[in-house]
């Protein structure tokens, strides 16, 4: 067989030229034609195999190996050289079972245990490499390379306390070694042996300094146990000594955040993301800080990296969606909420966060999109026609009735008795100066028998004036927040106070008559219809002057005090406590401008037949009245917009 | 519907005369609700005015074709001295409306509990506002004018608010002053801009939006 070598060599060139029909085949018939026993078949397969690899052509050389392997499998040569074809060529399959062969032969073959072992492991089979693992090192417990894989694959395959078996051996066998240590303190770290696990860290950490890993594993495990501040001095050691090392920069800010350095480290992470800007994980460390830190729109943002570069972690979205809720920005959060939903449907809790970001929409938009889409189906309405007169006149009806009861509740809102003191006050004020005047002339009124029915039929005309002129002047100025309804105009506010004077008026003069008849002071007018034209007429004429008082005032904010002398002039100048025709006629000629005397006038000469005043004249004070009030209405019609401020 | 003919309103002001509409035609469809954008002080509120009634126009004439709401707003339309109780007897009685389920409905949809039977003086500004929804949901308005009080009470009782108009939106309309684009476009399918005495009404939101946003970039 010493020309094997040439033989393939032509095998090799009569399967390149077979290529058509296949490569083994070209061989079978380049062996056939050469003469060459089949007993040695395996053999050339195997050298064949060895030379294809060789000239780099792994998947031949695999083709070859296996023929070799499936021809000749008892034979220990054969075996070995297709176990190292296929392990070379990363079958590592093929491998293993070659090697489970060959160990057949060579039960006691410890590197074939291991390299069994490291096929396995490469093939997936984690048990059957951990197996040949550990007899591997078992049968050879001096060598450490044995140890240490043994502990590997052992503490991959989560067996963590058989691992830690093989670390300390591994360790024993090479003391200065800090590698086994380390291994040996995750080992430990996971089988909760948490000082154990430490102390060999550090022993690690001792054994080799300058080795950044071991600092990383010793500080993220005093990290764990809660020893913050150790951690972060040594791992600030660490990255002073290696600024560039980005597991060291994330541990140093995940130290400084544990003792309570949130700005420091945020540094710290922000220097490792230069570094490795792709580590989804750096921008969720990051997104946390911010958070934390309160800087929740630069955290929204950080978590929205952090999943656009880990799109399977559906926890960074759920974070990004509590950024999103916390600030606020809904519509945000509910897409990203959506898209949490899609991806795991089966899942309460998000569909729980989607359901309180609708509820909080909801509530803070006030449902109002959902009013947009109910809009759609609604029937187009009626025009209405603008209001004719008579709707008008009916509206302007309610507003004035309304406006009296609301001034009637209000004239004495703090009182109990209320609209019962507008009525009480004139009646008694009107009995006390009665009295008072009764007693001054001696019981002997200028006219009739009883002094009060004479006192009465003055001051009831003048009061209807002064009442309705005065308080017309406040109307608008003690209604403006009742201005502001469209419905309610100034001409409305001033007539519902007129009126309310008039009725009042009237109520308190029939009470009156009411009582004097009770108290047999026989006392009506002889001429009802004159008694009610003179209150009607001397009403008008305080209208008017209601309505000019309104106006005035409303530009000039002291008339009322004006008006104020002036009633209590008029007072005097009325014949309300006297007749005028007690007085020198040239004062009676001057009195008689007065209007409000000629109203007195007139309502007394209704009560008393003998009393025929030759200065009466009721249709000076009827032209009085008359101009007053167009005056009046005309200049609250004029001046209307400029009367009361928008609130 | 609500029809605005040659309408000048000039509004007198300490720092001078403003002129809130200038000759103005416009016309405010029924079935579509419209907001109204407008930089400060170019008289969204005094519009609003205009079209409820509140205040009449110096020139041309305002016809409304419908049953048109009061400005429901922070200024006040109620009468401090009188009870929230006597406010809204007030307000139905104007409006011809049924006191005593007005009174009735509006005491509860107020929650103001006890202070119903108190001078409105005595009611924060949030309780006026709640009083004033109560009065202006109790009675059936064409048109509700809403002067940017979608921000009143707490959330629960803008919730309710909000269930409120959705039932009364299916018969009614609302015309909105508002700063807030998203309130905009929630409530309204149509958009009016008033700047410098003009108003301009827009097919939809996004236009008079596009238009408003550039206003506000000329005046920074």
């Amino acid at each position: 067989m010493n020309d094997i070598g040439e033989i393939g060599a032509g095998a090799l060139d009569a399967g390149e030229l077979g290529r058509s029909s296949g490569f083994l085949d070209a061989c079978r018939r380049y062996l056939a034609d050469r003469g060459i026993p089949e007993q040695e078949f395996p053999l050339f397969y195997c050298r064949l195999s060895e030379t294809l690899l060789h000239r780099g052509n792994p998947e031949r050389a695999v083709e070859c190996a296996r023929v070799a392997f499936e021809l000749r499998p008892q034979a220990e040569e054969t075996a070995h050289l297709c176990a190292w074809v296929f392990s070379n060529c990363g079958c590592h399959a093929d491998a293993a079972a070659a090697y489970e062969r060959l160990l057949k032969f060579r039960p006691s073959w410890v590197e074939g245990h291991r390299h069994a072992s490291g096929s396995f492991a490469a093939a997936g089979q984690m048990d059957r490499a951990i197996v040949h693992a550990r007899t591997a090192s078992d049968h050879n417990p001096s060598s450490f390379e044995f140890a240490m894989h043994a502990g590997c694959l052992l503490q991959s395959a989560r067996l963590f306390e058989q691992a830690a078996d093989y670390f300390a051996r591994a360790a024993s066998i090479q003391p200065g070694e800090p590698s086994p240590l380390r291994h040996w303190s995750a080992a430990k770290f996971a089988l909760d042996q948490h000082e154990d696990a430490v102390s060999l860290a550090l022993q690690a950490l001792s054994l080799g300094p300058n080795d950044c890993g071991n600092a990383v594993h010793a500080a993220e495990l005093l990290l764990r146990t809660g020893r913050f501040d150790v951690a972060l001095e040594l791992i600030s050691e660490t990255v002073v000594r290696n600024p560039e090392d980005v597991v060291s920069l994330r541990l140093l800010s995940e130290a400084q955040m544990l003792v309570g350095r949130p700005e420091d480290a945020l540094g710290a992470i922000d220097r490792a993301l230069a570094i490795a800007p792709q580590m989804a994980e750096y921008h969720l460390h990051r997104a946390n800080l911010l958070y934390r830190l309160g800087r929740l729109d630069e955290a929204a943002e950080a978590f929205g990296h952090a999943a656009e570069l880990d799109p399977s972690n559906p926890d960074t979205k759920r974070s990004q969606l509590t950024v999103y809720f916390d600030t606020g920005r809904f519509t945000e959060a509910l897409a990203i909420g959506g898209e949490l939903i899609k991806t795991s449907p089966d899942n309460e809790e998000y569909a729980q966060a989607v359901l309180q970001i609708l509820n909080r929409r909801f509530e803070t938009l006030e449902a109002d999109y959902v009013l947009l889409s109910e809009r759609e189906v609604r029937p187009r309405r009626e025009l209405r026609p603008p209001p004719g007169l008579l709707a008008r006149l009916r509206t302007q009806g309610r507003v004035i009735q309304a406006l009296i009861i609301r001034e009637s509740r209000t004239r004495f809102g703090d009182s109990k008795l209320g609209y019962g003191w507008a009525l009480l006050e004139p009646v008694l004020h009107i009995v006390m100066l009665s009295l008072v005047f009764a007693v001054m002339m001696r019981g002997r009124p200028p006219i009739g028998d009883e002094f009060f029915i004479f006192y009465y039929t003055g001051i009831i005309p003048y009061h209807l004036f002064i009442h309705t002129s005065s308080s017309m002047t406040y109307a608008i100025s003690s209604n403006g927040s009742l201005l502001q309804l469209p419905l309610v105009g100034t001409f409305d506010v001033l007539m519902a106070r007129g009126l309310l004077e008039l009725l009042t008026d009237t109520l308190v003069a029939t009470i009156l008559l009411v009582g004097f008849g009770a108290a047999g002071l026989g006392a009506l007018p002889h001429d009802f219809l004159g008694a009610s034209a003179a209150a009607l007429v001397v009403w008008l004429l305080g209208c008017g002057c209601g309505f000019i008082n309104a106006v005035v005032n409303a530009f000039a904010k002291s008339w009322d005090k004006i008006w104020a002398q002036l009633t209590r002039l008029l007072y005097f100048c009325s014949g309300i406590f006297y007749v005028p025709g007690m007085m020198p006629e040239w004062i009676r000629d001057i009195l008689a401008w007065n209007p409000v005397l000629h109203a007195v006038d007139w309502f007394r000469a209704s009560f008393f037949e003998q009393y025929e005043p030759h200065w009466l004249d009721r249709s000076y004070l009827s032209a009085i009245a008359v101009v007053t009030l167009l005056a009046g209405l005309g200049l609250e019609r004029g001046l209307q917009r400029r009367l009361h401020e928008p609130l | 519907m609500i029809m605005l003919d040659g309408v000048t309103k000039v509004y007198r002001t300490r720092a001078g005369r403003k002129t809130v509409l200038r000759d103005v035609d416009a016309v405010f469809q029924s079935g579509h609700n419209f907001g109204i954008l407008g930089v400060n002080g170019a008289g969204k509120s005094t519009l609003i005015r205009l079209l409820a009634g509140s205040e009449a126009p110096d020139r041309g004439a305002i016809t409304r074709y419908a049953r048109v709401s009061f400005p429901l707003g922070f200024g006040g339309t109620f009468h401090g001295a009188l009870s929230g109780r006597e406010n809204v007897a007030f307000i139905a009685r104007i409006y011809g409306a049924r006191i005593r389920s007005t009174i009735d409905y509006v005491e509860a949809f107020s929650e103001l509990g006890d202070y119903f039977q108190m001078p409105v003086n005595t009611y924060s500004a949030g309780m006026r506002a709640r009083l004033a929804f109560g009065i202006c949901l109790a009675i059936d308005f064409d048109v509700y004018l809403i002067d940017e009080v979608t921000e009143i009470g707490d959330q629960r009782f803008r919730r309710k608010c909000a269930e409120a108009f959705r039932e009364r939106m299916l018969r009614s309309d609302i015309i909105l002053v508002t700063h807030n684009p998203q309130t905009m476009r929630q409530y309204c399918d149509r958009g009016a801009v008033l700047a410098n005495g003009d108003l301009t009404l827009y097919d939809d939101v996004g236009t008079a939006l596009g238009r408003y946003h550039r206003l506000l970039q000329e005046n920074n």
